[in-house]
């Protein structure tokens, strides 16, 4: 699985990070959301399914 | 509602300002929802209602077809800004919040970087230290009502202290906040609030002049020193965007906490649950509390364009109402939406607006909001709230709040220093610590956003 956020989508929510924190950064600046690391380890994919499922702006997008 | 059609010729009638729709609004969501989510009103000079949740998301993270713009000078469109009944005659905009782009993502610029989650965690300490003195001067008798006397303060002493006001000035700012929201115009009541809220802008028309001069660190001081579209902020602006954070940060937090409580007052079960497993359910209660009560249930937009959404003609200039409250319970994404489910998965409730002008002090809602409850459940964990005691806003079609609170408890012991001499106490911290600063400085948060 690979994870990334939509920059023009976002809008700081944070609900990715509480979902996932080990797989979401928030900037301090602004507290929008990126993912570091593309590839999403197998025992975090249905963290990372649930965070983009909880994401107002349905700014995450997954690739299987 | 009548009509079901909900287009021009067979308008619903939609009036959320009215004193039984706080009791019949679960009726009414239903009833859009499934004959028309997105719907003309005939109320307030006519208006559409977006009320479906995949209504909402199509339209509102557009701000090309969705104005916020309060162009109450007649400059360019006269659109007439994000209430709904609109105010025409009132000369001023409810700062960033009624700005389209590009002037309104320079506002966001200058402010984001005191209200990420980042620059929030700095306030802990003193959220949490707020909170243990207004508990302190209740816990010995017993007795304690939730709004005046815990949700009312803490949010409000939190903003003063980011905006980099006195924080002692709390009480001149905390009632016309309130009051200014809840009281119906023709209210008896209306020349006090009036009063209150005059005192209110004279004293920050006064502190802005004193952060001008003394540079105290703090988001008015960014105002005070910021560019927009390569210009100084007017007076005004800086007023107008201060009564916004002001507005944002004070009774919406209140609301939601009061709520919260009087539910989990109302279902012990559940307050058990959440009070043995922090952990666990702090996080997904707090956003489904939020989902539930969506303490701004909603706001106006102006459309610009022709647009065709769900089977409806939007018109240019037609009004719209963006109904938060009712997309949040939309089944479709919440299954049983009206009920309270402390665990609810993949709740992407619109409480916090969304797209660009998602609000600003989510971080602080949150953060200040948790801090409360937690407290509470731990200090105070068999309060009952009084069901006879207990003040909603009597009109909730701007802010779903409450006025009164009472609850009993089994009195605790004090932990520290008193309400007074605690906000002392940070009034120095703040001041030595320099914490209203911004957590990010540098190239990054001076560059214009295109």
């Amino acid at each position: 699985m690979k994870v990334r956020v939509d920059p023009e989508v976002c809008q700081g929510h944070t609900l990715c990070a509480m979902a996932a924190p080990q797989v979401f950064t928030l900037s301090e600046y602004d507290g929008h959301s990126s993912a570091p690391v593309e590839e999403v380890a197998p025992e975090l994919e249905q963290a990372v399914r649930d965070a983009a499922a909880t994401c107002p702006e349905q700014a995450i997008i997954i690739s299987e | 509602m009548t009509s079901v059609e909900g287009d021009k010729e067979a308008p619903v009638h939609y009036d959320r300002h009215s004193p039984d729709y706080i009791d019949h609004f679960d009726d009414i969501t239903h009833e859009l929802h499934s004959k028309c989510p997105i719907a003309w009103s005939d109320t307030y000079g006519g208006h559409w209602v977006a009320s479906g949740y995949k209504e909402v998301f199509e339209i509102a993270r557009d701000a090309t077809l969705l104005s916020n713009d309060h162009d109450f000078r007649g400059e360019r469109k006269s659109y007439q800004g994000i209430t709904i009944p609109s105010q025409p005659g009132r000369a001023s905009r409810g700062g960033f919040l009624e700005m389209d782009p590009p002037e309104q993502r320079d506002y966001r610029r200058i402010l984001d970087p005191y209200l990420s989650p980042a620059a929030v965690a700095r306030w802990t300490p003193m959220v949490e230290d707020l909170t243990r003195a207004s508990l302190d001067e209740r816990i010995e008798t017993g007795t304690i009502d939730f709004v005046d006397d815990l949700a009312n303060i803490v949010p409000a002493v939190m903003t003063l202290a980011m905006l980099g006001l006195p924080l002692v000035d709390w009480v001149i700012y905390c009632e016309p906040a309130h009051a200014g929201v809840y009281t119906p115009p023709d209210s008896p009541d209306m020349p006090r609030v009036i009063a209150a809220g005059m005192a209110m802008g004279q004293r920050l028309a006064e502190s802005v002049i004193d952060v001008r001069r003394n540079r105290w660190p703090g988001m008015v001081d960014a105002l005070v020193t910021g560019q927009v579209c390569g210009a100084p902020i007017s007076d005004d602006d800086i007023r107008d965007t201060v009564i916004l954070l002001i507005g944002g940060g004070f009774d919406t937090t209140t609301s939601l906490t009061a709520h919260s409580l009087e539910w989990l007052s109302e279902h012990p079960a559940e307050r058990d649950r959440l009070r043995a497993d922090p952990h666990g359910l702090l996080d997904s209660a707090t956003e489904e509390f939020l989902r539930f009560y969506t303490p701004a249930p909603g706001d106006g937009r102006t459309v610009t364009r022709e647009h065709e959404l769900s089977g409806k003609r939007l018109e240019e200039a037609d009004r719209l109402w963006l109904s938060w409250s009712m997309a949040n319970r939309d089944p479709s994404v919440f299954p049983d939406p009206d009920d309270v489910k402390i665990d609810r998965k993949h709740n992407r409730h619109t409480s916090f607006g969304l797209g660009l002008h998602r609000c600003i002090g989510s971080n602080v809602a949150r953060s200040v909001f948790k801090t409360m409850l937690s407290a509470v459940l731990q200090r105070m964990p068999d309060y009952r709230c009084d069901p006879a005691g207990a003040v909603h806003y009597d009109t909730i079609g701007t802010i779903n709040g409450m006025k009164h609170l009472p609850a009993t408890f089994t009195p605790g012991s004090r932990l520290g220093a008193g309400l007074d001499e605690t906000i002392a106490h940070w009034q120095k911290v703040v001041a030595d610590q320099r914490l209203a600063e911004p957590v990010v400085r540098g190239a990054q948060a001076n560059d214009s956003v295109a």
